[in-house]
Parts: structure tokens; C-alpha cells; sequence
């Protein structure tokens, strides 16, 4: 009896992880804004700037609760670091 | 017919059962086997390029192509003729504006309702009457189950990896009903929201399980008992909006009807008294106020509401428009209220039914 998978091949490709930059210090840092707890998010950006010394670019998401849009991630992957998810 | 999905070679029908169960391609029921005969018979029902594609299903992205809708739709126990509702009903899912991805992980238990409207429901056999959001109706429970099969082969999300229901409830394996048309004095949700008069449709939205509501009376008496049930402390809407589902049966729309009651009147009563003083809200507890505080900050919780004010009524969602009624089960004197997601997503996307000619 011959059927037909219902699901698509599970990708294989798994790429390493990037290298851990030696400082934040100037860093550009992609800031996620997942518009959910903005004060908190805006606490972190401060800590990241003035404690960190971290280039900090605040990238707001239209919902927390859908995935960013590509023109965000295209950004996001332009900096040296990104924070892409903060948990409540 | 050219198809791409590959080939599994079975020795008979229980060693074929097995195989799905084993490789997790089953909500865990049974399958219906989609044989190649089967499939194409599915496909030939739409005369579309097989390959065609609805769009990536969220969260791991699986392509939901027709021959893969029509695998998943084989499976759920669907015939032909109703794959062009499991398409439509798909259209709708991928919509931005249901926000899928959020709907299919969250922690919330919200599943995606599909509602059949149009001549086609009737004839198709989708059941809008007695017992319409239970079983025993092989449109409602096959087409259903197609679409949560097909969003979990291709979507992947899984309890206890993304999906992050805490409970969830049983509409995970069907949650499929049809308006009742013929006995409704009033226009069809579709056409509601825009469809054309006797034309075909689905309309998609993430909701609770059905709430049951005694609801029998004068129109004052029924509404009075319908907005307490709608604005229960702890649904999502009561805390951040969003969108709700009424349904009322055929006897309650009649009720409401020989009263001078259109559907309107009964969403903008239902609007401004389904309401909660935002002191019986805090009393919940801080989170509640936390997730309230969070939406006005993101622009999503109307200002209109003095949030600081603990006589402040606030209401279930921002405008009337976003209190959806559908006239549906049998003539009795129970209807149901059906608490959205909240103000996260899952809003209700009506897409028309396409039929090959």
C-alpha cells in the first residue's frame, strides 16, 4: 500500500552559533521591543547604554505576541548583538 | 497528477495506522490514509496547481500547499467537496490579522473556531442546529479535524514543546460550526462582515469552549443574563479587550426579532452593560492590572477609560463591532458566550469559499 506523508522532510541543516563579541562596550545592540512591558524594556536600553556602554538600536515589533516582521530582523541582524526576547 | 509528498510503502492498514501514530502525524485518533487515489480525488475537487502555496504555517513553517491541505484533509475523514472549505478556512488562519502564530503558542486556551456560512453549509450537510458545537456530523467534525491536522503537520506546534496551552480544551481535534440561515431573521455573519448575499464563506476566530447561558425571556431578561455571563472575571477579555462570541439560538433570535430587536441593538446593549468596575478587576490581583497598564502603554487599551478610576466600567472589548453574533443550535433556551484571546489576536477573518466551476 503506497501513501503520502502529510508532513513536509524535517530540515537538517543546523548552522554553529555566532561568536560571543569580547565586550558590549560599543557594541551596536538590537533591541527588541516585543511592545508588551515598555517600561521595563526601557529600563534595560538605559542599563545596556550607560552601564554597558552598548550602541543600543530599539527595534519595535507591532505585536509581542506575532514574530517580527523581515524588514525588523534584516535590522536586527545589521548590529553585532541582538536582544530579540524579554520574558515577563 | 504530479505530486511531490514522499511515498511511504505499508504492508496493510494497521501497520499503516501505526506508522503515523509512531511518527506523531496524528492529533491521536486514527487516520483516515491518504492514498494517492484519495489525494488526487481531493485535489481534483479544487483544479489547482497542487503546489500552490497558502503561505508558510507558523510556527516551524511548513509550506501548506495544496497536495499537503489535501493529505491532512484525507486524513480528517474529509470528501471532496468539502476541501474548498478547508482551503477557505485556511486563508482566513493565515491572515495577519488572526495572528496564528500567537494563537497556536500561547498560553491561553483559544482555539481557532471556523464558521461556514452560505447555501453551501446547508448542502454539504455542515449541522447549525441541535447540538452544533458537538458531534455526530461528518462536515463539521471532518473539516474541522483537516485543519487542525494540517496545522499541526505543518505548523508544528506541539503541547508540551511551542504550544504553551496551559489547558487548552477539545476543540484541538474539531471546532467547526455552521450558522443556521433559514431559520435567522437576521443577515448571516458573513454578510455582516461584507460577504455578498447567498454567497459562501468561512469566518475564523480563537476562542474559549462554549460557555452555557440560561437564556430565556423577554429581550431585557436575556441580554441581562448574557452580559453578566460575557464579562465573568478571568476571561481575557475582561482584562485586555479584544474580541468576543455570542451565539444565540434560532428561539432567542426569533425573541429578539418580534421584538424589535435587530442584531445591532442586541451587540450595543450587550456592549455597554457586559462591563466590570475596574475595582472588581483589581481585586484579581496585580498581574491583571499589569497586562492592562502594559496594553494602554502600547497604544492597544483605548484612553477613553480612566484606568485610575476604580468606578471606572470597563467594557469586554473597544467597540461594539468587536461582539460577534452568530445564530446557531436548537430552539431552546440555552445560548453560549465564547471569550476571545483578548486583545493579543485571533480576531475573526471572514474569507469567501472558492468553488471550481
Amino acid at each position: 500500500m503506497e501513501l503520502l506523508s502529510p508532513v513536509w522532510p524535517a530540515a537538517s541543516a543546523s548552522r554553529p552559533a555566532a561568536r560571543r563579541p569580547p565586550t558590549l562596550r560599543g557594541a551596536r545592540i538590537a533591541l527588541v521591543d516585543d511592545n508588551l512591558d515598555i517600561p521595563f524594556t526601557t529600563h534595560l536600553e538605559t542599563l545596556l547604554a550607560e552601564r554597558a556602554g552598548a550602541a543600543v538600536r530599539r527595534l519595535v515589533k507591532p505585536s509581542g505576541t506575532a514574530p517580527s516582521p523581515s524588514a525588523l530582523i534584516d535590522d536586527a541582524a545589521g548590529c553585532d548583538v541582538a536582544v530579540v526576547g524579554i520574558g515577563l | 497528477m504530479d505530486l511531490v509528498s514522499e511515498r511511504l510503502n505499508v504492508d496493510d492498514y494497521d501497520d499503516a495506522v501505526e506508522l503515523f501514530y509512531r511518527n506523531g502525524w496524528t492529533d491521536g485518533l486514527p487516520v483516515v490514509l491518504p492514498t494517492r487515489r484519495r489525494v488526487e480525488a481531493m485535489l481534483a475537487s479544487v483544479k489547482r496547481d497542487p503546489q500552490e502555496s497558502l503561505g508558510a504555517v507558523p510556527p516551524k513553517g511548513g509550506a501548506a500547499t495544496l497536495e499537503k491541505l489535501a493529505i491532512n484533509a484525507v486524513m480528517g475523514g474529509c470528501l471532496p467537496e468539502h476541501f474548498p472549505v478547508v482551503i477557505a478556512a485556511l486563508e482566513a488562519l493565515m491572515d495577519p490579522a488572526h495572528n496564528l502564530n500567537g494563537v497556536l503558542q500561547t498560553t491561553h486556551m483559544c482555539v481557532s473556531l471556523i464558521i461556514v456560512n452560505g447555501p453551501a453549509a446547508r448542502r454539504l450537510g455542515f449541522n447549525a442546529r441541535d447540538g452544533v458545537f458537538g458531534n455526530g456530523y461528518r462536515a463539521n467534525a471532518a473539516v474541522g479535524r483537516a485543519v487542525r491536522l494540517a496545522l499541526w503537520n505543518l505548523g508544528g506546534a506541539f503541547p508540551w514543546d511551542t504550544d504553551k496551552s496551559t489547558l487548552s480544551h477539545p476543540g484541538e481535534y474539531a471546532f467547526c460550526i455552521a450558522e443556521e440561515e433559514e431559520d435567522n431573521p437576521w443577515r448571516p455573519l458573513h454578510v455582516e462582515r461584507g460577504c455578498p448575499d447567498g454567497s459562501d464563506a468561512v469566518t475564523v476566530f480563537a476562542c474559549e469552549g462554549p460557555h452555557s447561558v440560561f437564556c430565556y425571556g423577554t429581550p431585557e431578561e436575556m441580554l441581562h443574563v448574557l452580559a453578566d455571563s460575557m464579562c465573568a472575571l478571568g476571561n481575557n477579555n475582561v482584562h485586555v479587550l479584544g474580541q468576543t462570541l455570542v451565539t444565540l439560538n434560532p428561539l432567542n433570535a426569533e425573541e429578539f426579532a418580534r421584538r424589535g430587536w435587530s442584531k445591532a441593538d442586541v451587540r450595543q446593549y450587550l456592549w455597554e452593560h457586559a462591563r466590570r468596575s475596574l475595582r472588581d478587576v483589581r481585586a484579581c490581583g496585580v498581574v491583571h492590572e499589569q497586562f492592562r497598564e502594559m496594553e494602554r502603554d502600547a497604544g492597544r487599551y483605548p484612553r477613553r477609560y480612566d484606568v485610575d478610576n476604580p468606578t471606572t466600567r470597563v467594557p469586554v472589548t473597544a467597540t461594539p463591532e468587536d461582539i460577534h453574533i452568530v445564530v446557531a443550535g436548537g430552539r431552546s433556551y440555552f445560548a453560549a458566550v465564547l471569550p476571545g484571546w483578548g486583545g493579543f489576536g485571533g480576531f475573526a477573518v471572514t474569507r469567501r469559499i472558492a468553488w471550481s466551476s
